[in-house]
């Protein structure tokens, strides 16, 4: 392999972590706050797709600025989801069967949703800019993907910015830690889990509408990405943000440069390989391994 | 009062099992009583990733259905009268559990005469082995792999020809450039082929035609690929390392439209590429403009061909559905239904295996694929040939090869986008 080669696959994974990253991040802060399972996180990725859409051609609205409109809307459509079903779940430290089953029975309702409100075709959205490179001497890099790229980093700065430096943010942190002794300190659980399941939601939105301008979708639209999120959570260790941008580097890393050494048939293979290996001998994922390192310091 | 009790507990069961009987005896007879229709069962995927093609498929279904009915249906000689399609569709959501399950439910429980669909080869392979186990003929209108007609299944057709043949067809057309000198002998292919056996067949089509006509081209990079994927850079990084003159990958069409999204956002380049028989789909174009242009497929059939069963055809299916053909798609499709009805006539009977004998005999010479002649081959497979056609500028799609039928010249090698 060539320098040029190289430079150039390092590229394609640093744009693809961006990717995984900011679908990802949705499903993390539900996980760590409400111990929820989003198996839905694909439907909602779907309708923020199809928001994007929407925008688009009934406004002319880029997709990429349409994404911060449809944040937002999922974010009160998620909030309104947890009053109406989520919140009527047993509250426990463990994912309960209840709520995987209800979140799944969301997925096909959406799904059937797609289906009867824009029907079965492949949609897109091509705009001037779809298919725009910006070259860097032999190096060429997508204008779309790396805008993509950066609004997953602002995403997730963004977030690791309101997790930090806010009350609702250290409301957040101590459920993660330990929900009871959140609420002995006067935490509002409810209702930090009804905004955090909006956050969640909204990102998943967002994640849609942006990854509407790099693929065509069709209601069933986010499927291999969740099989993708699942892998980088486990990896980032299921309630960290950092942990999820982590998992989401080296997840597409190792599909990038996993299938210059077998063949591409086997990128699955490499994505569920990782999962087995990480549950195995790292079962806390990147941030269990990085709080241990820091203990040991 | 003990006695009485276990009497009126008994009776109870009783008048509960006799209705139970009466309710499944009067649901039978309301399924193979009806001597009025003949039903036809349709499996195919409309939601999922499949919906699209199967979408067109059902629609071209149901348009010969409903030709058919409005000249009063099958003359039945047995019945002595004329009898309606009544068609059972069953939508299989893209998923091959599915699929096997309903070709399975229209064969046990609807009493079908026939199951046409199955559209695509993972759903066409996962029904495959039901026509022989409940002896139900069944016609795939969008499975072509070798794997579902090498079986020896005796119940099997399909009217797509062999995707071997798209392969060997589409390295014939190559090498009629290199004839034209439009293309130089020698050069390297790269292939990039779905991870199914659609994708084996079409390689092997390809690398038969190459070893037969030694010194036009040499392939330097061929791997499978796993469908439905988001990210198809690392393929094609290794494509770009191999340094090949011709791409030519076998993809579905959402893999289509990714890959070669993936392709031009890479700033890659060939002298001729292809995706197999995905190229003039109208989403493709919507969703990557012109850079589809100067792509070629290798395809069943083209709303382009120049026979007036197409032009009627065209004209029928706009008014039947609001839009024009998307692709091959319905072509395939309305044939199946046709060739099933001319068939179910010469058998004069609704007994499935007499329909089965007659397919195997059944001559459509108006067919609308290339050639003009469906016949279904001892393996069950029609084996007509495939028609190249290139997208052009404008969104205009031209056949291209064979000469014959060509609507327009190939243009080759692919000019700077």
């Amino acid at each position: 392999m060539t320098l040029i080669e190289f430079v150039n696959l390092l590229a394609s994974a640093l744009l693809l972590a961006g990717i995984y990253a900011v679908m990802s991040v949705g499903m993390t802060v539900i996980y760590g706050v409400m111990k929820i399972v989003n198996l839905a996180h694909a439907g909602f990725m779907m309708l923020g797709a199809y928001l994007a859409l929407e925008l688009f051609e009934r406004f002319r609205i880029d997709p990429i600025l349409a994404a911060l409109l449809v944040f937002p809307v999922m974010f009160v459509v998620g909030r309104v989801l947890h009053w109406l079903l989520v919140r009527r779940l047993p509250t426990s430290d463990q994912p309960t069967l209840a709520s995987l089953l209800l979140m799944f029975g969301l997925w096909l309702v959406l799904q059937n949703l797609g289906y009867f409100i824009w029907g079965n075709a492949d949609r897109s959205i091509y705009t001037s800019h779809t298919l725009s490179l910006l070259r860097f001497g032999a190096v060429t890099i997508s204008t779309v993907r790396l805008v993509v790229f950066g609004a997953a980093v602002a995403c997730m700065v963004a977030l690791h910015l309101i997790l930090n430096h806010t009350w609702f943010g250290r409301s957040v942190r101590a459920l993660i830690q330990n929900r009871y002794a959140g609420q002995i300190v006067g935490v509002d659980d409810q209702k930090t889990a009804s905004i955090t399941f909006g956050l969640g939601i909204g990102f998943a939105g967002l994640a849609g509408a942006l990854l509407a301008s790099l693929y065509s979708f069709n209601p069933d639209f986010g499927r291999p990405f969740l099989i993708r999120a699942f892998v980088i959570i486990v990896l980032g260790g299921l309630e960290s943000v950092s942990g999820v941008a982590i998992g989401a580097f080296v997840l597409a890393f190792v599909e990038t440069f996993g299938i210059l050494f077998v063949p591409a048939g086997y990128q699955l293979a490499l994505s569920y390989g990782l999962l087995v290996v990480v549950l195995i001998f790292l079962p806390g994922g990147v941030a269990a391994l990085t709080a241990k390192v820091r203990r040991l310091a | 009062m003990l006695r009485t009790r276990r009497v009126g507990r008994g009776l109870s069961m009783a008048v509960c099992a006799v209705l139970t009987f009466s309710f499944f005896t009067a649901c039978s007879r309301n399924k193979t009583g009806s001597s009025d229709s003949i039903t036809v069962g349709v499996v195919l995927p409309i939601t999922g990733r499949e919906g699209k093609p199967g979408q067109y498929q059902r629609e071209g279904i149901e348009l010969a259905i409903k030709q058919i009915n409005q000249n009063g249906g099958i003359l039945v000689k047995d019945l002595d009268k004329k009898l309606p399609i009544k068609e059972v569709f069953y939508d299989d959501t893209s998923d091959q559990a599915k699929s096997a399950a309903f070709a399975e439910r229209a064969m046990s429980s609807d009493n079908v005469v026939a199951v046409v669909g199955a559209y695509s080869t993972a759903l066409g392979e996962a029904e495959s082995v039901m026509p022989d186990r409940y002896q139900v003929p069944w016609i795939t209108t969008g499975a072509a792999a070798s794997t579902i007609f090498n079986h020896g299944y005796q119940y099997a057709f399909g009217t797509l020809s062999p995707t071997n043949l798209l392969g060997s067809t589409t390295a014939e057309y190559l090498g009629t450039l290199v004839d034209q000198r439009k293309l130089t002998k020698g050069l390297k292919l790269a292939l990039a082929l779905e991870n199914t056996d659609h994708g084996v067949d079409y390689g092997n089509g390809i690398k038969e035609w190459i070893q037969q006509h030694p010194g036009y081209f040499v392939v330097v990079f061929s791997e499978n690929f796993d469908l439905g994927s988001p990210d198809f850079s690392g393929l094609l990084q290794k494509v770009k390392s191999a340094n090949a003159d011709i791409f030519l990958a076998d993809a579905h069409l959402q893999d289509y439209i990714t890959m070669h999204r993936q392709y031009l956002q890479s700033g890659m380049r060939h002298l001729m590429i292809s995706y197999g028989a995905r190229g003039p789909e109208s989403d493709a174009r919507k969703a990557l403009g012109d850079g589809v242009d100067y792509i070629f497929a290798g395809i069943w059939w083209s709303r382009n061909l120049p026979y007036p069963q197409v032009k009627k055809f065209n004209e029928d299916y706009k008014a039947f559905t609001g839009h024009e053909p998307d692709s091959w798609y319905p072509a395939t499709a309305y044939d199946a239904m046709r060739a099933l009805a001319k068939a179910i006539e010469n058998a004069g009977t609704l007994n499935k295996t007499a329909i089965r004998d007659a397919l195997r005999k059944v001559q459509l010479n108006d067919s609308l694929l290339p050639g003009q002649t469906l016949k279904f081959g001892a393996n069950g497979q029609i084996n007509t040939p495939f028609v190249i056609v290139q997208n052009k500028p404008g969104g205009k799609v031209d056949i291209v090869f064979p000469k014959d039928a060509a609507t327009g010249d190939s243009i080759a090698p692919t000019p700077k986008h």
